[in-house]
């Protein structure tokens, strides 16, 4: 659903600018330095980059998922790390407070989240329980007013410059699945509550994960989210359709630059005396790119204006970002092959494009999962 | 202070364009919208003024069809105060004449201190609009403007000149200024700015209650220039090469004969 048409296109002019006048310029360097400069994150406060997703109540700019994809299509022309860097607190960082956090919880942290200000994390995964969160062990037990977290979780994006932490552990230690896990906001700094080293990863440099570790960390019972036990892992999996979307999103912005960049050198490129674009073999690569991405943006926006319609896209979501990822890494696989041996070599966007693609088929769920989701619903919907 | 902007919407200037059926104007399907970049030097400098004397009153103005709302949301975000939409689906075929007498009769009676336009249009470029809206208000108009400075009710400009040259005027307000590349960098629009800008009040008047004269000057056609043949590449030896750039030369052109 798009509110006011006119009005997303001002954004959406801001944003192209911003992202081809200040991000594209320092992708590289980001990447070599796996640092991005702290002005440049301060710009996109100053833009409003972190609030896309928070109601407007609470000083974000409340867009709703159709409006929100479509600016994530434009911020994804450049690097995805850049998206990383806000994705946390527009999507999976968030969005547990804003569906189901109470209404001190919400008044804490959504305006500090939406400004930027404070940087949130999602911890969900632990070592022995990735694709099957439902089976993390960390725990969260009562004692008085207060709860006291044990456990690991592991590739927690944002991690080292998070001020706010979305937790889930086991709150029912005889409920060994998905009822016996609750969440809980715990803030950063709080005893207890440490960092492991950087991953070093395959791509998006500038972006950071680790583990997080609590041991004996006491936190008051108000930071339960939602003041309710038992919710937790509900909470998780509709942060998930939503987010899942979104993903979905970032991979046809990607694919879109992937895109842009191999067409301009396939039509510069010249062998056998003629630019390669003039190729058949070239052309059907450059074809099958441009197709897959627009039925994975086609793909986005319905999903979105379902979600927005409120209806149920577990379904939708997990198709969407299937497709969506898959299609970018075979779309960033052609990027490469089209730009010959350069695209091997970092002088090219694409070779980096193909790294930092990798990714998008396992975090919020692997392919296998979403395959899995899909397949369930399809059942269940025929039974 | 009252301040009026004069903003234009334009098409992006990296669309590929084509002719339109009349012959008369380029095919506006298709394109992608922005506000004239010149416009923006204009925006920007009177939010500066704002941002010095908050009582200051911004307005913009934009004459055209229902599109270019987009333009002036986006001066509304930047830091103007309200705008007011000359409603004409028409404009692009009135000529610099009617559109700045169009927007000197909405301006007569508002007692502007300072008006602001950009130095011309990225895509007709006549570089006429804002110096006759002066002449028809009759206002001095400084042109092509790099530097704005305000004391009290008089205005140091600087202008740019021919040849590298600089020049600084001095004028009393009110006063007419046509902005130029280097005046300033304009400010990106926040979204959140974007989204108060909804609330910014926008009137609309139909060009029609404002439009008294008739064109001077119709443009009857416009087109592309022709396509020249493409240059001739010389490959070879520095020797070989003299010997057949001078056959060349002697076949093609007068030089040797
Ligand atoms: C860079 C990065 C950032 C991340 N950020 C976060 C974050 O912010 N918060 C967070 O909580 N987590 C995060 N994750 C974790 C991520 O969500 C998990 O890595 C992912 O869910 C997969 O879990 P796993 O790595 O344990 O793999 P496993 O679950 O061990 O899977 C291994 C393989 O087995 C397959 N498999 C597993 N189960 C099945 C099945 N039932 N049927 C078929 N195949 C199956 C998988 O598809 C996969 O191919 C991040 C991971 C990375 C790499």
């Amino acid at each position: 659903m798009i509110n006011d048409e006119t009005t997303l296109n001002v954004m959406l002019e801001t944003v192209a600018r911003f992202v081809k006048e200040r991000l594209i310029p320092i992708e590289e360097e980001v990447s070599e330095t796996d640092h991005i400069p702290a002005e440049v994150v301060d710009e996109m406060r100053e833009l409003g980059l972190f609030g896309l997703s928070i109601p407007e109540e609470y000083g974000g700019l409340g867009l709703t998922l159709e409006e929100e994809v479509n600016v994530v299509f434009e911020l994804c022309h450049a690097a995805p790390v850049f998206r990383s860097v806000i994705g946390t607190n527009v999507g999976i960082g968030s969005l547990g407070i804003v569906f189901d956090g109470t209404e001190e919880q919400k008044h804490k942290y959504l305006p500090a989240l939406a400004s930027g200000e404070l940087i949130a994390s999602f911890c969900l995964t632990e070592p022995e329980a990735g694709s099957d969160a439902a089976a993390l062990r960390a725990t969260a037990v009562k004692d008085g007013d207060h709860y006291v977290l044990n456990g690991t979780k592991r590739f927690i994006t944002n991690a080292p410059e998070a001020g706010l932490f979305t937790v889930f552990a086991r709150t029912d230690p005889a409920d060994k699945g998905a009822r016996g896990v609750s969440a809980f906001v715990v803030d950063a700094g709080t005893p207890g509550l440490s960092l492991g080293k950087n991953e070093r990863k395959m791509g998006q440099w500038g972006g950071h994960v680790c583990d997080v570790v609590f041991e004996d960390c006491r936190v008051p019972a108000s930071a339960l989210l939602g003041g309710k036990e038992g919710q937790g892992f509900k909470t998780a999996m509709k942060i998930l359709d939503k987010s899942r979307t979104h993903i979905a999103a970032v991979c046809v912005g990607a694919a879109e630059r992937v895109i842009q960049e191999t067409l301009t050198y396939a039509m510069e490129r010249k062998q056998f005396g003629k630019p390669i674009a003039d190729f058949q073999l070239i052309q059907a690569m450059l074809a099958d790119c441009k197709a897959e991405a627009y039925a994975a943006r086609c793909m986005v926006v319905d999903t979105a204006r379902k979600y927005d319609l409120k209806k149920n896209v577990s379904m939708e979501a997990s198709c969407a970002k299937l497709f969506a990822s898959e299609m970018v890494c075979r779309v960033a696989d052609k990027g490469v092959q089209i730009h010959g041996g350069y695209g091997y070599t970092r002088e090219y966007a694409v070779e980096r494009f193909f790294r930092d693609m990798r990714l998008f088929r396992i975090f919020e769920g692997t392919s296998q999962i979403q395959q899995t989701i899909i397949a369930k619903n399809m059942i269940k919907n025929a039974s | 202070m009252k301040v009026l902007v004069c903003i234009k919407q334009v098409p992006d200037m990296e669309s590929r364009f084509k002719l339109n059926a009349a012959g008369n104007w380029y095919d506006t399907a298709d394109l992608a919208w922005r506000m004239n970049e010149y416009d923006e030097f204009a925006v920007e400098q009177a939010v500066l003024l704002k941002e010095k004397a908050p009582d200051t009153e911004l307005v913009a103005l934009s004459i055209g069809p229902e599109r270019v709302k987009e333009a002036m949301k986006k001066a509304l975000a930047m830091g103007i105060d309200r705008g007011v939409h000359v409603q004409d689906e028409a404009s692009f075929e009135k000529d610099p004449y009617q559109i700045a007498s169009v927007i000197a009769e909405y301006a007569r009676n508002e007692n502007f201190d300072l008006i602001l336009t950009g130095m011309q249009s990225q895509d007709r470029g006549s570089a006429q609009v804002g110096i006759l809206v002066g002449e028809m208000l009759g206002l001095p108009a400084v042109s092509t403007v790099v530097g704005f400075a305000l004391d009290g009710q008089v205005v140091t400009a600087k202008r740019e000149l021919e040849g590298g040259l600089k020049a600084v005027v001095k004028v009393g307000l009110p006063a007419l200024f046509t902005c130029q590349l280097g005046l300033n960098t304009p400010r990106y629009p926040t979204l959140p700015n974007i989204m108060k800008a909804k609330k910014k009040e926008l009137t609309a008047i139909p060009v029609a209650t404002l439009l008294k004269d008739e064109a001077l000057a119709v443009t009857e056609k416009v087109s592309y220039p022709e396509k020249r043949g493409s240059g001739l590449v010389l490959e070879g030896e520095i020797g070989e090469l003299t010997t057949k750039l001078v056959a060349l030369l002697k076949e093609k052109t007068s030089v040797f004969k």
